[in-house]
This record gives structure tokens, sequence and C-alpha cells, in this order.
């Protein structure tokens, strides 16, 4: 049992004074961001356009700063490798990363589904018995059983973003960063991609995403990260940072419905009640009080 | 150019003759052993006996269609501007051998063998050219196609530049297709002016670009995300290995060569049709 | 809080070239499509060599079009014509030409002069060879074209100079406009893109 607690408590991702700016950039992109995400976590940025949500992401796995260059300060660790000192080929077998629009990361390499969950087993020489083991593994993880023959870009909007992860889970990295990964899809395909990841969030992965649908993102987050022009404005638990509906809606960040609902009925009636965060606690706040 | 997206779209024919059984290499290797004797000799009547092994492979491969539609868009209206052109006392400087008269409008003009010879010949060399890459083409399925790249030592970012064209191209097109009709509603015509035209050009074009643009972005980092720069040697899932059909199809070719040799050498560079030597004959 | 800030140096611009090159050669292949559809009076396929070239460089330009060539030759034209490539490969070498001795602005008349210089008198020089040397050298199958070629002919008697004038007379117009456009385009285009010097 004492091993297991430990476990849980290692921080697998570090970031200690995170400040980078891209080399176009005049200012600095992301200033001064700390926090710790533990194994088995889910850890939630939002905030609003341009607050520096992608770029923090891309500093998860050396995306920021090897590819782009730029200037860069503070430590970033995530499994035990120090982005700064460590290629994005190496972070890749660490940090999976599913990109926001769903057509645009398919590889181009692949002629098949099948071939496409393959993708980063392939770039990274894996052994063939190898790859069908853990491509089927992913296939049908994510719900795509039977679709191996197509081409990936005749899928769905939802089919390719679950086909992303699917080329990421059959990496098994140890943590998988999303951009916003429902944000380009239609509300099958959102329903589709948001299942996969509770189901991912349920089995014990450490996801960190960035999301806008915060109202589904409270389900499964257990921390969040609220940043706003580069600088992190708000850390801790989900429920403490969701309910701090002024500062978000200041930064431009909607709180859930019933959130918002509940704060503003408080204001109105002086009734002291806490603050729900999912529809389901809000019905029973509400029938309780309505008694 | 609809006939090459077109073409793009049904780029192999499954079937299950010999011909798509063939290694890739060999009817890479048909089609430059074709082209290469079809320039070495200066003979129409030979190029016809490729085109019609070729056509007649392709029939049996059920994708003489596309082959043929092809040769009858560029080759065809070729021979018919050449023939007249070269033929008649139009000025090619090689005219010399007259072998007939044409009356036109009433009067006799000659028509010379050089002229004849140069503009039927030079089309047919080219319809020899095409109908045997699209042979190769049409009957590797691309999966067969990058083995063949791969077993042939290109280099991978190279295999991928190909493969990935191939797969940009109707993507790219689909989305311009987008944006044609976009424009369209908002009044784009096309029975317009010159300048008009090449407006509605940038139109489409201009849109077109950014959004490619911002697509190379994006694919580039999810490439470098799942390893693609990893300094490994990359496991593909292809394979591609000689059978005897193959050998078998290979000796065949040696055999003609090497009777093709004895003809050039005994009887000359024009061994059916006798055409005189030209400086590039 | 002072802390070491480290300059980076960027990785991203290799992949960006191995996904920029099909790009342009996917484009360059669309551009015919589009020219097509809307009944323009170019070939319109070359346009986005030139537009990668001043995007990444000779290199990106030149492998793109090339890249161009050799799908066209697999599809379309049959291999033989892969050898057009190098027209593509001269096409970027043209532009970057241009670009690095600033000739890239409209407003400049240098601009337009060497345009139809390198682009309608030399450029075709180039084609002529390859017309010559591989594809016989006869008369091009559209029409007008092959009337010039025919005056040429009958006028002067000159093969050759028959060749070069037909491939003058088309891409005069063609290229020119194929580069014009790829200005435009370039002005439109966020500096973050461009990989070039």
């Amino acid at each position: 049992m004492d091993m297991v607690w430990v476990k849980n408590m290692e921080p697998i991702i570090k970031v200690e004074n995170l400040t980078y700016a891209y080399p176009t950039s005049k200012d600095f992109v992301l200033k001064n961001i700390s926090f710790t995400v533990n194994k088995g976590e889910v850890l939630a940025v939002i905030g609003p356009n341009g607050a520096g949500k992608s770029t923090l992401l891309k500093a998860l796995n050396g995306l920021v700063p090897h590819f782009y260059g730029g200037k860069y300060g503070g430590r970033v660790v995530v499994s035990g490798f120090e982005v700064l000192n460590t290629p994005i080929s190496k972070m890749s077998t660490k940090v999976g990363f599913v990109f926001q629009d769903p057509e645009d990361q398919i590889s181009g390499l692949a002629l098949t589904v099948w071939e496409e969950v393959a993708f980063g087993l392939m770039m990274l020489g894996y052994p063939r018995e190898e790859i069908d083991k853990r491509v089927r593994e992913a296939i049908d993880y994510v719900g795509l059983t039977g679709l191996e023959k197509r081409s990936p870009f005749e899928l769905s909007g939802g089919q390719m973003q679950r086909l992303a992860i699917a080329t990421v889970l059959a990496l098994r990295p140890e943590v998988i960063v999303m951009d916003e990964p429902t944000a380009q899809l239609d509300p099958l395909g959102k329903y589709e991609v948001l299942s996969v990841i509770e189901k991912l969030a349920e089995s014990g992965s450490t996801i960190v995403l960035a999301e806008h649908e915060i109202e589904e993102v409270v389900y499964f987050a257990d921390k969040m990260l609220l940043l706003d022009k580069g600088e992190a404005v708000a850390y801790g638990d989900t429920r403490k940072v969701v309910t701090m509906v002024e500062e978000l809606k200041r930064r431009g960040v909607d709180p859930p419905s019933v959130t918002e609902l509940t704060s503003l009925l408080k204001e109105k009636t002086g009734v002291d009640v806490a603050l729900p965060v999912t529809l389901e606690e809000a019905v029973k706040i509400y029938s309780e009080l309505l008694r | 150019m609809s006939v090459g997206v077109s073409l793009l779209k049904k780029t192999t024919i499954e079937a299950e003759t010999f011909v798509q059984r063939l290694d890739g290499r060999v009817k890479f290797l048909y089609f430059l052993w074709a082209t290469i004797i079809v320039y070495i000799f200066f003979d129409p009547l030979l190029n016809l006996i490729f085109l019609a092994v070729t056509m007649a492979l392709a029939v049996y491969a059920k994708c003489w269609k596309p082959i043929a539609l092809t040769i009858l868009i560029i080759v065809v209206p070729w021979i018919l501007f050449a023939v007249p052109i070269l033929a008649l006392p139009l000025g090619f400087p090689w005219n010399k051998t007259i072998i007939g008269y044409i009356n036109i409008l009433g009067k006799d003009y000659p028509v010379y063998l050089e002229g004849l010879g140069w503009g039927v010949t030079w089309p047919l060399r080219i319809a020899v050219a095409i109908s045997t890459a699209l042979l190769f083409f049409l009957t590797t399925n691309q999966a067969k196609l990058v083995a063949t790249m791969f077993k042939m030592k290109f280099p991978f970012k190279l295999i991928y530049m190909v493969i990935a064209t191939f797969q940009f191209i109707p993507l790219l097109a689909s989305e311009a297709n987008t944006i044609m009709q976009a424009q369209i509603a908002r009044g784009l015509r096309t029975d317009v002016g010159f300048v008009q035209k090449i407006k509605n050009y940038l139109a489409v074009v201009i849109p077109l670009t950014l959004s490619a643009l911002n697509k190379v972005q994006i694919r580039a980092i999810a490439l470098e995300s799942r390893g693609f720069s990893a300094p490994v040697k990359k496991t593909l899932l292809y394979e591609a290995s000689f059978t005897k059909l193959d050998y078998a199809f290979l000796m065949t070719m040696l055999l003609v060569t090497v009777f093709l040799a004895w003809v050039y050498v005994y009887i000359g560079f024009s061994p059916l049709a006798h055409l005189p030597w030209i400086w590039s004959g | 809080m002072s802390q070491e800030i480290r300059e980076v140096s960027p990785t991203g611009k290799a992949i960006i070239a191995v996904v920029l090159i099909p790009t342009i050669a996917a484009l360059n292949y669309v551009g015919g499509v589009i020219v097509e559809a809307l009944k323009a009076p170019i070939w319109g396929d070359t346009w986005a060599t030139i537009l990668g070239t001043f995007i990444g460089g000779f290199w990106v330009g030149a492998a793109g079009g090339f890249l161009y060539n050799i799908i066209m030759a697999l599809t379309v034209w049959g291999l033989p014509s892969w050898v057009w490539g190098f027209a593509n490969v001269a096409i970027a070498a043209i532009a970057w030409f241009m670009m690095k001795m600033g000739w890239t602005d409209l407003k400049k008349p240098m601009t337009w002069i060497m345009m139809i210089v390198l682009y309608g008198l030399v450029y075709p020089a180039f084609t002529t060879a390859i017309s010559i040397g591989i594809f016989g050298g006869g008369p091009l199958w559209k029409p007008l074209a092959a009337a010039v070629y025919t005056a040429t002919l009958s006028s002067t008697g000159n093969f050759f100079l028959a060749n070069y004038v037909q491939n003058a007379f088309t891409e005069i117009i063609d290229k020119p406009i194929s580069f014009i456009i790829s200005v435009i385009i370039a002005q439109r285009i966020p500096k973050r893109f461009v990989l070039a010097k």
C-alpha cells in the first residue's frame, strides 16, 4: 500500500519558471510558469485565445524550444528527461501529442488507417511483430476496429481525431498531451473523442489538455491551470479553479453554466450554498434547496 | 489537366493478372528499356510494334482505357500537326526524297519522306514511353510503389515526398473546388476577359496557398512529434521480392535486346521503315 | 527573479522543407486544374515552383518543381517528360536570381524587363534544347503555337529557330504571368511562413 502511495505522488511533469519567446515574437509568450503533474493525473489548461496554451503544451514534448528556436528560460522535466537537453524524437517516446486539426496532423505517408497508427512506430524503427501487436491494441481501444484498410483521409472528423489518438497510444507514451482536440469537430465527433479521453483518464493515463469545453472537462480533470497573457493566473484542484467565477470571466473564460448561474444567484439572493461544477451536482444542490 | 486528376483518382486498377503481380522494379525497367530502344532506333514501325505489345499487356491487365485516352489526347493530334507541317514543303531543312504528291485546292504539292518519317516517329517514341510508364503506374498499387522505391534504396525522406505529393493533390484539389464554388457564389464568372480571368485565378489560388502553407506548418510539427527525425532505420511495412514470373519477364527482355542488337548491327537503325539518316535520327 | 535565458537554434526548417516540397508539387498540379476550370489562357502549372523559391529558397522551389514533373510524368505525360523537371529547375533558378537581385517589386520597371527577358527569351532557349533533344523538335499540338512554328520554319528554313520561336511564343506570356502571380501571393504570406532569406 505504501508503494502505491509513492507511485501516485511522483511528479511525472515538473515545470519550473518556464519563460519562452518565439524568434518572431516581440514579447515573451510564456512568463515564469510553474506547475507539476503527478502520474495518473489529468491537468486541464484553460485560458482565452492567445494566452499561450498551445505554446505551453508544445514545451512538454520539445517542439518548444527545439523546433521553433527562440529564447528559453526555466526548466521542464518530463519522465526524467529535461526537455531543453533532449531531442524531439526522443521526447516522442515519452510524450504523445494530439493536435487540434484532425486532417492536418495525418502524416501523409500512410495509405491506410492501419499504417497511420503504425506511423510513429515505423519512424522509431520498431520491429514488425511489435508494430502489429500495438497497432491492433490501439485501433481497438479508440473504437476504429473495422476501418483498418480505409484511407485515413476518408474518415470523419471524430474518426480522424481518434486515429490521431491511436497513433499516439501505439507509442505507449507516459504522458499524453492534447491541444484542443475537439475544437474542430461537430457534436458527434466531440462526443466520440471526449469518450476516448475519459476512458484514458479513468484507466490512469497522465494527460495534459488544453480545452475550451470546460463543461465536459470538469468530469475528468484533476487539476486546472488558468493561463492569461503567458502567465499562470490560477492553478490547483479543478473545483478550486473552476469556481473562481469572477476571475474566469475577467480573463475571458466561460465557467460551466451551472457554476455561473449558482454564483449569480448567490450574489442576488445571499443564500450560502456550495458552487456545483457539473449538472449532476447542481441537480443535487438545488433539489435540496427547493425542498 | 482534368484527365490528370481523374487518372490520379483511378491510380491503380486492381485485377489479378500477371501484370499486376510483376514486381514494380521489373515494370519500371520495362518502361526504361522500351523507351531507350525506340530512341536508339529510328523506325516508326518498330515503335508501333512496341506500342502494340504494351497495349496488349494493358488490355490483359484491364487498364488499357486510360492509356488509350492519353495517347489519343497527346500523340494523335501531335502526329496530325507534325506530319503536314514537316512533310510538305514548308521549310523542314532535311526534306530531300519525294515519295508522292498530294493535291490541295487544285495544286500538287510534294510529300517528303524525311519530314513524314520525323513527324511520325517522334510522337510514336513518346507514345511508347507514355504507354509503358502508365502500364507500370496503373498496375502497381501504391504500397508496391513504396516497396519498389525502398528496395531501390531511395532515401526515406524522398519516398515520403513522393507519396505525400500523391496524397496532397486530391486534398488540395478538393479545397480548390470549395474555394471556387464559394467565389462563384460571390459572383465570379468565367466568361470574362483576359485580365479578369487572371484575377479569378488569383482569387482561388491565394486562399488555397495560404491554407496549404498553414497545413505545412501543422503537419511538420506533427511529423516531428511522432519521431520523424529519429536517427534510426525506419521500419517500412512494405515488402518487394522477385518471383519466377519476374525472372521470366526479365529473361524475355534480355533475349529481345540481344536480337535487336543483332538487327541494329546487320540491318541498320531503321530496319522496317528504312528511313534515311537525319542528323539526330 | 532573474533567470538565465538561452537562445536556442531551431531544427524545424529541414522538416518544413520536407513537407513544403510535396506541397509545392501538389500546388503546381492543382494550379493546372484550376486553370482549366477557370478557362484561363495560361499553363498555370509552374507558379508554385516560383512561389516555393520565394518561400523556401532555390532548393525547395527546384525540388518541388522537379517532383511535380515526375508526378506528371508518372500519371499523365509519360515518363520521358520527367526531363521537363530540369526546365522547372531553371524556372526556380531564374526566380531565385530575380529575388536576389531585388527584381520582385512589381513597381520597378526593371522587374518587368528582366522578367520578360529571362523567362520569355532565355528560358525558351533552355526548353528548345530539351524539345529537340528528347522530343524531336516538331511542332506542338496546340494550333496557335504550331502556326508560329510553321511560319518560322517556312520563312527561314531554320529548324532550331522554328522551335525556339514556338517556345518563346508560348512561354513569353505564361511564365511572366506565373511570376507575377507568385509575387502577389508571396506578398500576402505572413512572415513566419518564409524560410528563405
